[in-house]
């Protein structure tokens, strides 16, 4: 086994079962709650990167900055260095942002990897799976076979919910994960300075690629990962609106009033 | 005024950052791109682990071979190893866990994809097809006139040779084993935990016994009528086919992932642990135990003068009634079942490796290996 498997794989995986276990053998609720509890002990590295972009936003709204950018147009060495100058003065960490994303990846990665596995649907997977169980916290003949099956869907395969009268199945889950992760990524996009702003177009970009990238994910791969794309996002959205950093206008139009005062930064009322 | 993302950007199953600054839109468009494949290679990397996840499955008729594996079906000439046919002749999405069946010219094989393919063993084109509602794991029995086919929906189909349903019978969890029968009833475990007799012609269960522990191999029966099966609960467990007794059963520290051979009085298999046994069937004691230090999987193969085990880690040892060494050759891949004998010779069917069969002296030496054309 190796230092990935040993260190982030193998303890998510016992994590995971163990959750199984506890609430009585249903891997659907497992994988939520088991997405939860991931997302609340990564939260304050969350706070710490949403702050981090924070500050690298309002920092482009300072003077010195502003008129940096352009007088050092075309000279990007010496742009770079009057940048580094601001950071320092400013006291701001270009990578505060980054940081706790970077650490948060391999968690990420890790929990996705950990569901991966123990959905195991074939005799080989189940084999992995059971060399990641620890013997001390988890009886092998009591847990296997996992009981797959949640709502109408079993976690193991591709979801489609079939309705008498039709001939096809219906991806259910394919519409949940597209409409959550379109939504999602609205509520957390900050609103536009101008509107030629590239990262706001870029934003824009990013909201209609990635609602049709997980929603094929989800009409691919088991219906399991499905619902935890759907944990995911609505837990993700719950974490941004808990730290007021949720956009209710780009999904709400009817409240598009109040965030352009905040756009003009003449009053933060949230 | 050029504007630096000031925010990661969150995916639905997780959070990257866009950390870089690019200089204008084509940039941002590369990157975002970028993130958006390397993301899918990551994902799909992570998720596609049928690929990896299948062995080699083996029959024969004498002249030809006929292996399930990965994606495709192969007829391969038993003299020179050169393919006859696949199917399908395309590449395909689906992948082939059991091995295949021959009867009465036709080759039985199921797939991943819920389909059981009846096919011409000559020309590789289709006969019929049964569809159930899971992928086919173990291979079917087939018994006279009957094919008994056990998926991974938990139903054991009993077709007849035309693949017009019979009759089934639900157990409670996947079947990932194949039944073993003689004649009346057909013995099938389940990953329930149970075995079940049933009636091969009506499908109605004589009797059911919990073992404990999920069943992935078949069970192994005698001809004096006893069953021998490993279970996920670390046991082998004999059982009287007439009403399900056990008669004995024995623990063992490590897990096993083997079905036992049985040769005269000695049943042979090992553990994940490295450890190949010969014991004694009556009692469940041991006559010998010898370490192979590599996890032992599968069936072991009984020939002539030798019981040969296979490994995970790719090591073919062949060892004597009594246990003791006589040979022991490595294949480059993993083995997740012993040899299948045929004449003189093993075929040796290997996962994950270069070539998928071997086919070797009952020495271990190579006579030739398949590699398939792309």
């Amino acid at each position: 086994m190796n230092i990935w498997d040993s260190l982030i794989i193998t303890p998510f995986i016992n994590v995971l079962l163990f959750i199984y276990n506890l609430i009585g053998q249903n891997f659907g609720i497992a994988i939520i709650l088991f997405t939860l509890l991931i997302r609340l002990v990564t939260h304050p590295l969350m706070v710490k990167q949403i702050k981090g972009a924070q500050g690298m936003q309002d920092l482009q709204k300072n003077e010195k900055w502003i008129k940096a950018q352009e007088k050092y147009k075309g000279d990007k060495e010496k742009l770079a260095q009057e940048q580094m100058a601001l950071y320092k003065e400013l006291g701001i960490n270009p990578f505060a942002s980054c940081l706790p994303t970077l650490i948060q990846l391999p968690i990420i990665f890790g929990l996705y990897q950990a569901v991966i596995y123990a959905m195991a649907t074939t005799p080989i997977d189940l084999l992995n799976l059971v060399r990641h169980i620890y013997p001390g916290l988890l009886k092998v003949e009591t847990l296997i076979p996992l009981n797959n099956r949640f709502l109408w869907m079993d976690l193991s395969q591709p979801e489609r919910l079939f309705i008498p009268g039709l001939e096809f199945g219906i991806p259910v889950m394919v519409v949940i994960v597209v409409l959550t992760t379109y939504i999602q990524g609205k509520l957390i996009q900050p609103p536009a300075a101008n509107p030629k702003d590239q990262t706001a177009a870029m934003s824009g970009m990013m909201n209609l690629y990635m609602p049709i990238f997980m929603g094929y994910l989800a009409y691919t791969l088991a219906s399991g990962l499905a619902l935890y794309f759907v944990a995911s996002n609505l837990v993700g959205i719950a974490q941004y609106a808990m730290l007021g950093k949720v956009n209710w206008a780009n999904v709400f139009p009817f409240l598009k009033k109040k965030d352009e005062i905040v756009v003009k930064g003449k009053k933060i009322n949230r | 005024m050029t504007r630096y993302p000031d925010h990661p950007f969150r995916s639905g199953f997780g959070i990257l950052s866009l950390s870089h600054r690019p200089h204008g839109m084509n940039k941002r468009k590369i990157t975002l791109i970028s993130t958006v494949i390397l993301a899918a290679v990551l994902l799909t990397a992570c998720s596609s682990g049928l690929s990896g996840s299948s062995w080699p499955g083996i029959t024969t008729n004498g002249d030809t071979f006929y292996v399930a594996n990965m994606a495709h079906v192969y007829a391969i000439r038993a003299t020179d190893g050169s393919q006859v046919w696949r199917f399908p002749e395309k590449p395909s999405r689906t992948m082939y866990f059991a091995a295949p069946v021959l009867v009465d010219n036709q080759l039985i094989v199921g797939d991943y994809q819920k389909i059981l393919h009846s096919l011409n063993p000559d020309t590789g084109s289709e006969n019929w097809t049964f569809v159930a509602n899971g992928p086919w794991i173990a291979s079917p029995l087939v018994i006279d006139s009957s094919i008994y086919a056990p998926n991974g929906d938990g139903n054991l189909y009993a077709l007849d040779l035309s693949g017009n349903l019979l009759w089934k019978f639900a157990a409670e969890k996947a079947l990932w084993s194949r039944p073993v029968g003689n004649g009346d009833t057909i013995y099938q475990a389940s990953m329930d935990h149970s075995i079940y007799a049933l009636d091969t012609a009506t499908g109605s269960v004589k009797w059911s016994k919990n073992l404990g522990g999920a069943v992935i191999y078949s069970p192994t029966l005698s001809d004096d009528g006893m069953l021998y099966v490993a279970t996920m609960a670390r046991e082998l467990i004999a059982l009287n086919t007439d009403n399900g007794e056990i008669l004995w059963q024995r623990k063992f520290e490590e897990s096993l992932w083997s079905q036992p051979a049985l040769h005269e009085d000695t049943l042979f298999f090992g553990d994940l642990g490295g450890k190949a046994y010969g014991i004694n069937r009556l009692n469940g004691e041991d006559i010998w135990a010898q370490t192979l230090t590599d996890p032992v999987t599968g069936k072991p193969t009984v020939t002539e003068d030798s019981v040969v085990f296979a490994t995970e880690n790719g090591t073919l040892a062949a060892l004597s009634f009594t246990g003791e060494r006589i040979w022991t050759e490595t294949v480059t891949g993993k083995l997740y079942n012993g040899p299948v004998q045929f004449d003189d010779k093993l075929l040796v069917g290997v996962a994950l490796g270069e070539s998928p069969l071997v086919l070797k002296t009952n020495s271990g030496q190579n006579i030739w290996s398949f590699i398939p054309p792309k």
